[in-house]
């Protein structure tokens, strides 16, 4: 049944692609070989997708995180953007101490994202607003927050742009595939992804907040935490895709910059979606939201494809499942 | 009676959900001018086959046929519109909205746009008539206890006076006295010309007041009768065929063992919060049970979930001599308080988990993480102990049937052994034998020293209990009755008369 879905999926979706090839006038063949080539071609290839996994594999995990305990976190942007703001505050105060400045963005970038989503946690709790409305808001507080930054308190003044002073070099993470971007964030991202898949099924915590994220009301009957767990769930989502974008500047861009991300943290919702609401699932979908766009600028210089095309297709395979699981027009 | 087609006719329906068979050939034939009794026990597929008649599921295979003409009802609309209506034992009304906006979503003929005026107007129209008190008209449904949210199911089923009227169980939540008045309405209803499908699980009410009976056991059709061609012991025999019965409960007896210790719970100058009626006092000892008697709607069960803490609320609570805070669950269950809630579908499991996963929520085995192989061993054998009928303790809780969900549920709530059990409604809407075997389980916990506290509306049961009732009416408690005091006496102080 499942095999059978996933397979529907994945036919509808290739279908739907060959023919937006075919009407951007190029070969399906073709197109699909220069996309290939640009996620997997080489070394520099295949570590610009990894490069480009990590962000993506750690939103995917920290929106399964808080979707499963019942929380519509849709701030994974913002909390992605307090993250990497965090990271660029902190990097460069130890200029001679690249560990230091490893340790002190990964201690902040986590925390500012969980800083971040705490708002929204507090006004779901005491005021029940519901967190997709108040992290949506958040998100355009957040994107604010960085244009002010970087024209600001954390402009590189020795520069011409508005962006932040770069990390060292010995700070930033070197390659683990020489010659490519891809560094150890993405074995991070992997190892955190494998961490939350066993914790969901496998611990007390992990059960608790199952319970708590499908039927609220019965497992705060039962005597579960819930306020606890759900708020737990939602400030470890946040500092998950806060961690994202602290390594996002640690591993890749060494500074901040505005406008810093392309949505990274709502292509994590989608995802997560596309996973199945599993950590590992959505870990997966990371990766391949992560081959899709890094093949993307091939596509279009090799096959003369439009490179957006490599985000139409994922959204159509989004909706595609969302289609399949939904369940036909009949009262249940 | 008219004989030739009938009205409403189902033959050889077949329905499955997943792996779950619900339907295997089961047959319904409701001639005009009956009211027709639908039996079985839970999960016997009654519920999936009216909902099948009213256009809410689309049978897997066999015939509807309305009136001797083959019909498929592709949603309750196109049922409602060929005179099918059906009223759930659940209801679907939309609880932010108000009851002037319920009834005018359940009007198929409402214009689609209604002035709030006309909204207001059509409450008042069906309520006067046959003197239904429906509630304010801009009073949110969410606010309303559960009877009046029936009576605005139905008078919203009647509004097109449908040919063909199903209610799935539709006394389980009424007084004696308000269930006559139901069949009294009804009774006229049938008289002129219309027919009427009533879902229950009470024989004295079938043989009183319903024409003919059909009964389901397992998905199929076991019998289709005139309820003068038969007997209540005969379809009394065919309901509890197959269901282990316990033994008839024992009466309790207070032993010396527990002399001393604190009382399982007291209740000092308690009021539910939104509860108009005065503050509450009273105490249980262990061992000791106590049946609050009441017609919902009169606070009972508010006052039940409030001791259990899911309520917010006022006062002094001590559960098992520990003082805790009214309103929190989390204390209520460190004090050793366990809880049966009226709802267990909302508040009771968590559908989507599996059997041993919703009986171990609060504590699976294992230090931190689970032991899956002691779960799975220590579910299977509690199940087994609770006669929960399952294909094993993997299966998702929503897979069960209503009576073995609450099986299910006190299969959790009574180990580790309580020191105080609230239960609201714990039978309602179970059949026969599981509403024997949970009455007998809630007096084993009294006797395993316990104070038990039960919330229902059935005033039978409250006999059957046999623990002292106070009937509550308008959110007060009347003084200690015993369990032997007659039906009229109980009706009449439900219904806040004197006794």
């Amino acid at each position: 049944m499942r095999l059978r879905l996933a397979v529907a999926v994945l036919l509808g979706t290739l279908a739907a692609a060959t023919l937006l090839v075919l009407l951007a006038g190029a070969s399906p063949a073709e197109a699909l070989a220069a996309l290939l080539r640009g996620a997997f071609g080489s070394r520099a290839a295949t570590g610009e997708t990894l490069a480009r996994a990590t962000g993506l594999v750690l939103s995917a995990v920290a929106a399964v995180v808080a979707f499963r305990a019942g929380v519509l976190n849709i701030g994974l942007e913002g909390q992605f953007l307090a993250g990497a703001a965090a990271a660029a505050a902190v990097g460069p105060l130890f200029p001679d101490l690249p560990l230091a400045a490893r340790g002190a963005i990964v201690l902040a970038a986590p925390l500012a994202g969980a800083l971040q989503a705490a708002p929204a946690v507090w006004l779901a709790e005491t005021r029940q607003v519901p967190p997709v409305l108040s992290t949506i808001l958040l998100n355009l507080v957040a994107t604010a927050g960085v244009t002010w930054l970087v024209r600001g308190p954390l402009r590189d003044p020795s520069g011409d742009y508005p962006q932040s002073r770069a990390l060292t070099d010995g700070a930033l993470l070197s390659p683990i595939l020489p010659g490519s971007r891809a560094t150890s964030a993405v074995l991070v991202a992997l190892l955190l992804a494998v961490a939350a898949a066993f914790i969901l099924s496998r611990t007390h915590a992990g059960l608790a907040l199952r319970a708590v994220g499908e039927a609220p009301r019965a497992a705060r009957a039962a005597g579960l935490p819930d306020v606890r767990l759900r708020s737990g769930a939602f400030l470890v989502s946040g500092a998950l895709a806060g961690l994202a974008g602290g390594l996002e500047v640690l591993a890749l861009t060494g500074r901040l910059y505005d406008p810093f991300t392309a949505g990274v943290g709502y292509t994590g919702i989608a995802a997560a979606l596309l996973g199945g609401m599993t950590p590992l699932g959505g870990a997966a979908s990371g990766f391949l939201f992560a081959a899709l766009g890094a093949g993307s600028s091939a596509l279009q210089r090799d096959a003369g494809v439009p490179s957006a095309l490599a985000s139409v297709v994922p959204a159509l395979a989004v909706l595609g499942l969302l289609l399949a699981k939904g369940r036909p027009g009949e009262v249940r | 009676m008219t004989s030739g087609p009938f009205a409403l006719e189902l033959s050889s329906v077949t329905k499955s959900f997943g792996a779950v068979r619900a339907l295997s050939g089961a047959r319904l034939g409701v001639k005009a001018g009956e009211i027709h009794a639908l039996l079985g026990e839970n999960g016997a597929g009654k519920s999936t086959l009216v909902s099948i008649a009213a256009g809410l599921l689309r049978p897997d295979g066999g015939q509807v046929r309305r009136s001797g003409t083959p019909v498929s009802f592709p949603d309750p609309r196109a049922a409602r519109h060929a005179g099918v209506a059906l009223v759930p034992q659940h209801d679907l009304l939309v609880d932010a909205a108000t009851v002037a906006d319920n009834l005018a979503l359940l009007d198929p003929l409402a214009p689609t746009f209604e002035s709030a005026r006309a909204r207001r107007a059509r409450v008042d129209r069906l309520a006067r008539p046959s003197d239904l008190d429906l509630g304010s008209p801009d009073a949110r449904v969410e606010d309303l206890p559960v009877g009046t949210r029936q009576r605005i199911g139905i008078a919203g089923a009647l509004q097109t006076d449908p040919d063909v009227l199903i209610l799935d169980e539709p006394t389980a939540v009424l007084s004696p006295d308000e269930t006559a008045a139901l069949f009294r309405a009804l009774r006229r209803r049938v008289e002129g010309g219309r027919a009427v499908v009533l879902i229950t699980h009470r024989l004295a009410e079938v043989f009183e007041g319903a024409d003919r009976l059909t009964l389901l056991s397992r998905g199929r059709t076991l019998l289709e009768a005139s309820v003068s061609a038969t007997t209540p012991g005969a379809v009394a025999a065919l309901l509890l065929g197959g269901a282990e019965i316990t033994a008839r409960p024992a009466p309790l007896s207070r032993s010396e063992h527990h002399a001393g210790a604190p009382s399982a719970l007291s209740l000092g100058e308690f009021r539910p919060s939104g509860s108009p009626a005065p503050p509450v006092s009273l105490s249980l000892e262990p061992e000791e049970a106590l049946t609050l008697l009441a017609i919902d709607g009169n606070g009972a069960d508010l006052l039940g979930s409030a001791v259990a803490g899911v309520r917010p609320a006022r006062g002094r609570v001590a559960v098992a001599g520990k003082s805790i805070a009214p309103g929190d669950p989390l204390a209520f269950r460190a004090a050793g308080g366990a809880f049966i809630p009226a709802d267990r579908r909302a508040e009771g499991l968590v559908p989507g988990l599996s059997l041993a996963e919703n009986l171990f929520l609060r504590r699976p085995p294992g230090r931190f993480t689970i032991d899956r192989d002691a779960l799975a061993a220590s579910a299977a054998d509690r199940l087994r102990r609770f006669g929960v009928r399952a294909s094993g303790p993997g299966a998702r809780a929503r897979e069960l049937s209503g009576g073995n969900q609450q099986k299910l549920l006190l299969a959790r709530e009574l180990e580790p052994p309580p020191a105080l059990l609230v239960a609201i409604h714990p039978t309602r809407g179970l059949d026969l034998a599981s509403s024997e075997d949970v009455r007998a389980r809630l007096l084993d916990a009294a006797r395993a020293g316990a104070g038990v506290l039960v919330v229902t509306a059935d005033p039978e049961e409250a006999q059957e209990l046999g623990a002292p009732i106070r009937v509550v009416y308008r959110g007060a408690l009347s003084p200690l009755l015993p369990s032997a005091t007659d039906l009229g006496t109980l009706g009449r102080l439900m219904a806040g008369l004197a006794p």
